[in-house]
């Protein structure tokens, strides 16, 4: 009965991180595999999430309850009064969720506009270490800055979902993470079956010559940067929340990154099903390395800690996705408008 | 107006683009040096000169891919030195690109759908199909248009790498086409294309010259070019060492001992 309770919570863990990476990846899949931006500060994206429930959904809570003291120990104070409310009536843990999430959309559109603007004069592998670069600074300063989210010490969020019993609260979150997937799935979906994912693969393609046809290319990669941070930011909500607190190292650039990369090379870039098909694969088989590591190391008499195969495989199946099938396990496929899709027909 | 009745009465051609003392350089070296050229509307205008003369950097100028130090460029007499691409696009000049520019992983269709803006491609009118679906559908009709007048339509589903050199070339003149231009700049649209189709790439600009279209190419084919071309510019140096209007002009140019020796110096 344990085993299948735990194996329970070993599926349920996994559904929980696809959902999560489902949606950072989806929108790097938008920025990048559509529109050719090499966002690799997409962990800022997902940090400014965090930010916005560490940073300033606690400081509205400590101002709201009028609670005194340094920011950490009243985070907490504000954290657990705002619970004991969301016990007592679930519609709170719920308006502050939607919140939260607007706020951290935001937010992210902001930062994600901001941090594009380099591009400007710079371009593609330059354009992505300097993305990179931003990246690391502010994460940096969050993990160091205790002022901002209780950098190295941590801070606590409150439990939205209060009023779900402990042992059940996982699932839930796991509800919550996969349908918030699944919704931008299909609004991607939606969104890049139409002229405008055309002229983000145009500019994939051929950044020059969509200038030369009309287009300016800064509006164009502002506004899908924008949205793409905006919508990664949710992930990063969503991860505060399920984690009950919030700390400067949970977003780094190998997580949020440089794993969503690797998610968009083995699904198939510019391909959002594709997508979905390599975060989850890529989950499944990280959360089983991550549970079975010491077997694996023992099994196969690793000559290394048994914390680096976890890389070491990444790392190898990057190369070998690159090497053998760059287009990833499901090819893009031509946006195929309704007028488009008639003619085909005919 | 007057410049219209003065056009009918004097048999003059109107003029659609010029040059004014245009002049650029590149770490003191002149590519341009005070160029004035006059593209006339329904013309087609060509611009020769060996390598290194000054004529892609004269298009990239014009057509806002290169700033300039000084000089005009003027458009229908609106002033359009040193503005961006887009917005040179948007007074109804489209260029094709020195090597084929096609949209490699996209199909021929999208390629040609790609070169018109679009009311769908903002972020909010993307989701709302009700926005763009007309428009779509008119779009698409026109490029079948376009596509089959360039004999390109079985191949429209086929992704743009799939096509042969002179497919392609073809294709860039089937993008600038669907923008309904008034001045299409072609950067030697016949470049490593077989004789046969670069007169068929031809027949199609003189079909289009026809029917109220301009042109300003740069090419180095004399041997095929010469024989459509109305007005001719020749550079050198970054300068237009001669110029000639008509046949009998052109002959004459062409016979122009200063001409003949940079071509031989080349």
């Amino acid at each position: 009965m344990e085993e299948v309770g735990k194996m329970v919570e070993l599926i349920s863990l996994i559904l929980f991180f696809f959902g999560l990476y489902m949606i950072v990846s989806l929108s790097l899949n938008l920025e990048f595999g559509y529109g050719g931006i090499p966002n690799f500060g997409k962990a800022l994206s997902v940090l400014t999430g965090a930010i916005i429930v560490g940073g300033i959904l606690n400081r509205l809570l400590i101002w709201y309850f009028g609670v005194s003291g340094d920011f950490i120990s009243a985070s907490s104070i504000a954290c657990y009064k705002l619970t004991e409310i969301i016990i007592q009536n679930p519609l709170v843990g719920l308006g502050v969720f939607l919140i939260t999430i607007a706020m951290a959309m935001i937010a992210g559109a902001i930062v994600g506009a901001l941090s594009i603007l380099p591009s400007a004069k710079l371009r593609e592998d330059y354009l992505g270490v300097t993305l990179l670069a931003i990246s690391e600074v502010v994460f940096f300063i969050t993990y160091y800055d205790v002022r901002i989210i209780g950098g190295y010490y941590g801070i606590s969020a409150p439990d939205i979902l209060a009023f779900i019993p402990g042992e059940y609260k996982i699932y839930a979150y796991t509800v919550l993470a996969i349908v918030t997937g699944l919704i931008i799935y299909l609004f991607l979906e939606r969104l890049l079956n139409s002229p405008y994912g055309r002229v983000l693969r145009g500019h994939r393609e051929n950044e020059d010559l969509i200038k030369a046809f009309g287009r300016d290319i800064m509006k164009l990669r502002i506004k899908t940067v924008a949205l793409g941070s905006a919508l990664a930011a949710i992930a990063g909500v969503i991860y505060v929340f399920y984690s009950s607190n919030v700390t400067g190292n949970a977003f780094t650039r190998v997580e949020w990154t440089f794993y969503p990369f690797l998610i968009l090379l083995l699904g198939g870039k510019g391909n959002n099903k594709g997508v979905v098909l390599g975060a989850f694969l890529f989950v499944l088989i990280r959360i089983l390395i991550e549970f079975y590591k010491f077997d694996i190391k023992e099994l196969l008499h690793l000559p290394f800690e048994a914390v680096w195969i976890q890389y070491i495989f990444f790392g190898v199946l990057a190369l070998l996705v690159l090497c053998y099938r760059p287009e990833g396990l499901l090819k893009e496929k031509p946006i195929y408008t309704p007028p488009i899709k008639s003619k085909l027909q005919n | 107006m007057i410049q219209g009745i003065i056009i009918y009465y004097f048999g003059d051609a109107m003029v659609l683009l010029e040059t004014k003392n245009l002049s650029k350089s590149f770490d003191g070296l002149k590519a341009l040096d005070n160029v004035n050229i006059n593209v006339e509307k329904s013309k087609l205008t060509l611009i020769m000169g060996p390598n290194g003369s000054g004529k892609s950097t004269l298009i990239n100028a014009v057509s806002g891919f290169l700033k300039v130090d000084s000089g005009k460029v003027l458009f229908e007499d609106k002033d359009i030195t040193n503005k961006e691409p887009n917005e040179i696009y948007d007074y109804g000049i489209v260029r094709t690109f020195q090597n084929p520019e096609p949209l490699k992983s996209m199909t021929v269709l999208e390629n040609i759908l790609i070169s018109e803006r679009h009311i769908g491609e903002g972020v909010i009118n993307a989701l709302f199909h009700s926005k763009w679906i007309k428009k779509e559908e008119e779009m698409v009709e026109k490029a079948f248009k376009i596509l089959e007048f360039l004999k390109l339509d079985h191949r429209w589903d086929h992704t743009s790498k799939s096509l042969s050199g002179g497919q392609m070339k073809l294709l860039e003149i089937g993008r600038a086409l669907m923008t309904n231009p008034k001045l299409i700049i072609m950067d030697e649209p016949i470049a490593g294309v077989a004789p046969g189709l670069a007169h068929d790439i031809f027949s199609h600009v003189i079909e289009l010259k026809n029917k109220g279209l301009s042109f300003l190419i740069v090419e180095h084919r004399l041997d095929i070019v010469l024989k459509y071309v109305d007005n001719l510019y020749v550079m050198f140096n970054g300068s237009v060492i001669a110029h000639g209007e008509g046949s009998r002009e052109i002959e004459r140019v062409l016979n122009d001992p200063k001409v003949i020796e940079v071509y031989i110096g080349d």
